[in-house]
């Protein structure tokens, strides 16, 4: 049978960042996708050439818009344990609830990128509104809506009364039940289920096989999940939400039953912080030397930092290996054997972020 | 590097559950002792939350054994590590002939375009 080869993006409307895969085609049926990066390519990881270790988090921070509190966390925790820096429980706890709060942004923005992309305009603009109340609680707690650097080497930069906090659980109190209808929509409409049930299916031998990562590999039932694993959450209910199916539904149904998840352990979180005034942060002294790696789970699944020091102030080497980056093998797996017409939607479902992906 | 033993040794990792979590590359900037510099390369496994690291520190002779045929998702890593660190990995599964990220510069983390870039800003390293 003649191919054909479709070129999809850079730029494409079910994408909001440039990435390319030229599409090799029979008929409607994809039978091949080969992915080209590189248009927001920054060499964000080579500016440790002349950024100074103390400044370095600032770079971290805009690798991504999305999950800049978690890379600028991601970062200050690597450059700790090189120092055998111990941060004070109460900005352990701070930095967990920024990072919740994050992943509840980061999902319901992609719900509603998604709900957009199959047709549900108002739920689009449904999922953003709850969004926005998530965004003024960073607004109001560090001063950005977007990139906040509140982190710094040592613990954070602000502290958030009691008072405010008890506020926040009862926003996010607020923000539960408006989630409540949305994700009804989620899980029910027949349209909705319809259009995503049974398409892009990753198995769980599939998923194990492209090491994917994230929601994409605990909608193909493997319970892979940094904050249930590692230390960072020790002494917290963590337990993964996995769905089984490995299609684009279980993929959006994973993210709906994360952000009630979140909710919860922010309600943890506060219940055992600390009450009253307490340090947030110690003071560093000494420059890194060594070398270490740092596991995070972000909204879209497991980051690694790896960061190198030689005893100056320019770190040797910052790598930062983001979920999507881990996910492209599972993701043009998925492509194979669909139908042209479902390649935007199945792409979207794997959630991508090429700026983390090419930094 | 000894290419049998060190795909064996990820063919252990393979076997055992290990998910491939990280390939890493690091330069080494040129000295007297090594005028081309090197390149670290680190291979990181992943299981139950545990890390374990292989790590081979290879010159721009030096070819290196593409892993792609025991972990599949380690061509992007690999078309990585030779287009930004010029490390000469063969046998890919999936070879983007140096196409995958569109960067000006030629290889531009290699150890000598590193040293490079630093000797023009006037920065000891």
């Amino acid at each position: 049978m003649k191919r054909t080869i479709v070129l999809m993006g850079p730029q494409h409307p079910a994408l909001p960042e440039p990435l390319v895969l030229d599409l090799v085609l029979e008929d409607e049926r994809v039978v091949d996708a080969i992915p080209t990066i590189g248009y927001v390519h920054r060499g964000l990881e080579a500016m440790v050439e002349k950024v100074e270790f103390t400044e370095f988090g600032m770079v971290a921070e805009r690798i991504c818009g999305i999950c800049s509190f978690m890379h600028g966390m991601g970062y200050a925790m690597a450059v700790e344990d090189l120092m055998k820096v111990e941060i004070p429980e109460r900005a352990r706890g701070l930095r967990l609830v920024w990072a919740e709060l994050s992943r509840i942004h980061s999902h319901l923005l992609w719900l509603g990128l998604a709900a957009d992309a199959f047709g549900f305009e108002n739920l689009f603009m449904h999922c953003w509104r709850i969004r926005e109340q998530i965004l003024d609680i960073f607004e109001r707690t560090t001063g950005g809506r977007i990139i906040f650097s509140v982190n710094r080497i040592g613990g954070v930069k602000r502290d958030i009364d009691d008072n405010t906090l008890a506020g926040i659980v009862a926003k996010l109190g607020e923000v539960e039940e408006s989630f409540v209808g949305a994700a009804r929509v989620f899980t029910e409409d027949p349209s909705i289920r319809h259009r995503l049930r049974g398409l892009g299916v990753l198995t769980r031998e599939d998923a194990i096989a492209a090491d994917a990562v994230g929601p994409m590999a605990r909608a193909s039932g493997l319970p892979i999940d940094v904050r249930a694993s590692g230390p960072l959450y020790q002494g917290l209910e963590v337990e993964p939400v996995v769905e089984v199916e490995g299609d684009c539904l279980a993929r959006c149904l994973v993210r709906v039953r994360e952000i009630p998840r979140s909710i919860g352990l922010i309600r943890q979180l506060v219940a055992r912080m600390p009450r009253g005034s307490h340090p947030v942060d110690v003071p560093v002294k000494g420059l890194p030397k060594g070398e270490t790696f740092i596991r995070l789970e972000q909204p879209r699944g497991e980051v690694v930092y790896y960061l190198k020091a030689n005893g100056t102030r320019l770190l040797e080497r910052f790598r930062a290996r983001t979920p999507t980056f881990a996910n492209i093998p599972a993701m043009i797996k998925l492509v194979k054997g669909c139908e042209l017409a479902d390649v935007p939607n199945i792409i979207l479902t794997i959630d991508p972020c090429i700026s983390c992906t090419e930094r | 590097m000894d290419s049998v033993v060190f795909l064996d040794k990820v063919r252990g990792y393979q076997r055992d559950g290990w998910r491939l979590a990280l390939v890493n590359a690091t330069s080494v900037l040129p000295s007297p002792e090594m005028p081309d510099g090197a390149v670290d390369v680190s291979w990181s496994f992943e299981k139950g939350g545990q890390l374990e690291h292989l790590r081979e520190r290879v010159t721009s002779e030096d070819e290196v054994p593409s892993v792609s045929d025991v972990f599949g998702s380690a061509f992007l890593y690999e078309n990585e590590l030779r287009e930004l660190f010029g490390v000469r990995v063969t046998g890919l599964n999936v070879d983007f002939k140096g196409a995958l990220y569109r960067a000006q510069e030629r290889v531009p983390f290699s150890p000598r375009a590193i040293r490079a870039r630093l000797d023009a800003k006037g920065k000891k390293s």
